[in-house]
């Protein structure tokens, strides 16, 4: 892999070529601190042939821009998960003289100073100059006292600047000592200071050739023998924490000796993690989120409803006649308005589940869940991705990266389509909205709540089982261990959870947009294409078009189910995205009302009888086996690619494809057909 | 004596750890040397994993890993 820092947003002119790194252990408050110096002026993108995200960004000074690279959060340069290896990877290569920053900025986390200044110290290898930002600091026991000036010239870095990104306090020290570490041009001991002249000269006969500094050399050639098991006694872990411990001994002075004192956070764990309570409000948690996607999201939704009406409207009352007026109104408003609706839903649950991420909060289910998901073949660790299945699959694969064990993570990945996502949550809301009857039952019970509530909880368990059997069927023995720090719970930063559920929704609309927006004009000219010559007002154009053709073909693949030759369509074109669905049956009752007005699309459906028999074309009964078909079916193109990417093989994304569709074709026939002999229709 | 056997709330001394090099490292590196001092913060139900607090930060690891973390008796 290479990277090519120069070519992207050098616009700092002459200091263009200049690039400071962000490197420090996870939860130590990095990427607030990219966020706080870069504001902004940043750009998400992806390393290439990896979907692992790049965050670059430009921090302007006085005296200066410099451009501004996030890593990945890691505790050493011995990767055991995928994101880790994505750090030690890159740092690889600027040991080896491959583009390496002119200086990095190692974040600490002040109240965790041994554990931190670890990586610190690999990074100090690289023979770079190294910024020490001491984040923390306003949660820095009052008798813990760092000799920060001390510290610095002990571990010999170019500075430490105490700071408090939750405050943002001392940024601009940061940065001002950034740009006089770029003038810094002393050079490190040859040998880490941790090694004796035995251990040098041991070590430097098993070194690899093409590091530019000797000393990364000789501490990855003791990387590499520790890492084989051989360690003649002497580990990196154990002679750095000494060096670590031995200096910190001398720059840190605490009045009262309490290392291993209760904190804060442990006193809300006796309650948020406790044994019984602990998962009783975990599910209490859960039902909130879930409640309030659907309560609070309504009103923002009915003002896009309102607006894509109007919005159709005048473009009717202003445009004349013609096809362009056709594609825009039962094509493209009808089509992408039928999807920017669900913008609301995906903001609340991204907002949400950030929410619990960022205070510290997810650490714990994992903890609490991990014997339970072990015993389904899965993680502690995989809690978080199978959730965030619940907004979109794609994020959820992706965090599934710091699962060390690959077949676990495999597994996870695997089951995770089938976490009910928000882009089925367009077509369960229509189908329920149009066929379930809003009726209360056992008392307290909304029918229309219940069934949905039911889609995401068949998805989930069948996700479950599923898991088991794919775990048995891969066989190859786990060798996951599962060590996961707890961080301290914090209160999470405005801004920084703000970005991200930005960030989350505008993903949404531009990959749900474009993908959308393509599928609906190319559908509306497959609905409206061929013009029948002599319109007959007895036949319904559409049924002679293109679209119904190949729906019409359809039919009897998809009769046992209960489907026809509409909902046909609907189904191939979901091939893309799911929520591509609604927007399909709106623009092709559009197309077949051809009426001035944008259709309204419940009623339509409820409306529409069989030509023939004059009986419903919908019932309650083809509805459900509609939904349980989307429960399962693999119906997400953008989910194989990220498969496929992430798995490193076709193989994968082929397997789900099959399994997934099975799952779904014969899911709802047993509910169709099933129904039907109970005797509904 | 090995980690699980410590009781809630109880500190214990880290004699030597027992386990394949891969868990191993990863201790090392996460700061748990011999002779360093770790208490039992929480235990799982089911013997599930075990939270505990070294180096002033707080690590779940699986009771099967924990046991592998002997103590000084």
């Amino acid at each position: 892999m290479k990277y090519h820092f120069g070519s992207s947003s050098a616009k700092g002119g002459h200091d263009g070529d200049r690039w400071v790194a962000l490197v420090g252990n996870p939860n130590c408050g990095k990427t607030a601190i990219f966020n706080l110096l870069t504001g902004l002026n940043q750009k998400v993108s992806n390393y290439p042939g990896i979907t692992v995200e790049k965050k670059e960004g430009l921090a302007r000074t006085d005296h200066g821009d410099f451009r501004l690279l996030d890593l990945p959060g890691t505790y050493s340069l011995s990767p055991e998960s995928f994101d880790e290896e994505i750090v030690s990877e890159q740092i690889d290569q600027w040991a080896r003289g491959m583009a390496p920053p002119s200086v990095i900025i190692s974040v600490v986390d002040a109240t965790n100073l041994g554990r931190n200044l670890y990586l610190t110290s690999q990074l100090q290898d690289l023979n770079i100059p190294i910024v020490i930002a001491l984040n923390m600091m306003d949660r820095l026991e009052e008798n813990y006292h760092i000799d920060y000036e001390k510290l610095a010239k002990e571990m010999g870095v170019a500075a430490v600047v105490p700071l408090s990104a939750k405050l943002n306090e001392g940024l601009p020290q940061l940065k001002s000592e950034v740009i006089h570490a770029f003038i810094d041009n002393h050079d490190i001991a040859d040998s880490p200071p941790w090694m004796d002249s035995e251990m040098v000269s041991k070590y430097a006969s098993t070194t690899h050739d093409g590091y530019a500094s000797s000393r990364f050399g000789l501490a990855q050639s003791m990387r590499d023998q520790n890492k084989s098991g051989m360690n003649n006694g002497d580990h990196e872990a154990v002679l750095r924490y000494r060096w670590i411990d031995d200096i910190l001994s001398r720059v840190t002075r605490r009045e009262v000796e309490t290392p291993l004192a209760p904190s804060r956070s442990e006193k809300w764990d006796k309650v948020l993690t406790h044994q019984w309570g602990g998962p009783i409000i975990f599910v209490s948690i859960l039902y909130f989120i879930f409640q309030s996607i659907f309560t609070w999201a309504t009103v923002p939704m009915d003002w896009i409803q309102l607006g894509m009406d109007n919005f159709s409207t005048f473009v009717v009352d202003k445009m004349s006649d013609g096809m362009l007026r056709d594609i825009l109104v039962e094509g493209i408003i009808g089509g992408v308005g039928a999807i920017v609706i669900f913008l609301p839903q995906i903001l609340i649950l991204s907002f949400f589940l950030t929410l619990l991420e960022d205070t510290g909060y997810m650490a714990r289910v994992a903890f609490m869940l991990d014997k339970g998901m072990t015993k389904m073949g899965l993680h502690g660790k995989s809690v978080l991705p199978l959730m965030s299945g619940y907004a979109c699959a794609i994020p959820g694969i992706m965090s599934t990266r710091n699962i060390d064990s690959w077949k676990e993570r495999l597994v996870t990945i695997l089951i995770l389509p089938l976490m009910s996502c928000s882009a089925r949550l367009p077509v369960y809301t229509l189908l329920i909205g149009a066929f379930i009857p809003s009726i209360t039952v056992g008392g307290y019970f909304n029918l229309q709540g219940l069934t949905l509530v039911l889609m995401y909880f068949l998805g989930t368990a069948v996700a479950l089982i599923l898991a088991k059997v794919f775990s048995r069927w891969i066989g190859e023995k786990s060798s996951s261990s599962f060590i996961i720090e707890l961080p301290p719970y914090r209160v999470p930063i405005p801004k920084s959870v703000l970005r991200h559920v930005f960030i989350r929704g505008k993903l949404f609309l531009v990959n749900a947009g474009k993908v959308i927006m393509a599928i609906s004009i190319v559908l509306w000219f497959l609905a409206s294409f061929p013009k029948v010559d002599s319109p007959n007002s007895e036949i319904n154009p559409i049924h002679h078009s293109y679209a119904g053709k190949i729906g019409h073909a359809m039919e009897p693949v998809i009769r046992p189910l209960g489907f026809d030759w509409k909902i046909g369509i609907g189904l191939l074109t979901s091939f893309a995205a799911r929520e591509v669905m609604v927007s399909t049956m709106a623009t092709i009752y559009n197309v077949e009302d051809a009426g001035e007005e944008t259709v309204n699309l419940k009623e339509a459906m409820r409306a529409d009888v069989h030509p023939e028999t004059g009986a419903p074309t919908y019932t309650p009964l083809v509805a459900l086996a509609l939904m349980v078909f989307y429960v399962f079916a693999a119906q997400c193109m953008a989910t194989f690619a990220i498969v496929r990417q992430e798995t490193n093989s076709w193989k994968w994304p082929m397997f789900m494809v099959v399994y997934m569709t099975a799952l779904a074709y014969f899911g709802a026939m047993a509910v169709y057909q099933g129904g039907k002999l109970l005797g509904y229709s | 004596m090995t980690l699980t056997d410590l009781s809630l709330g109880e500190t214990g001394i880290i004699q030597k750890i027992e386990a394949d090099t891969a868990l191993s490292n990863r201790l090392r590196e996460l700061g748990l040397l011999d002779g360093m001092a770790v208490r039992m913060v929480k235990m799982a139900p089911f013997k599930g994993p075990v939270e505990i607090k070294v180096r002033h930060s707080y690590l779940s690891i699986r009771w099967n890993d924990a046991q592998s973390i002997l103590l000084k008796s």
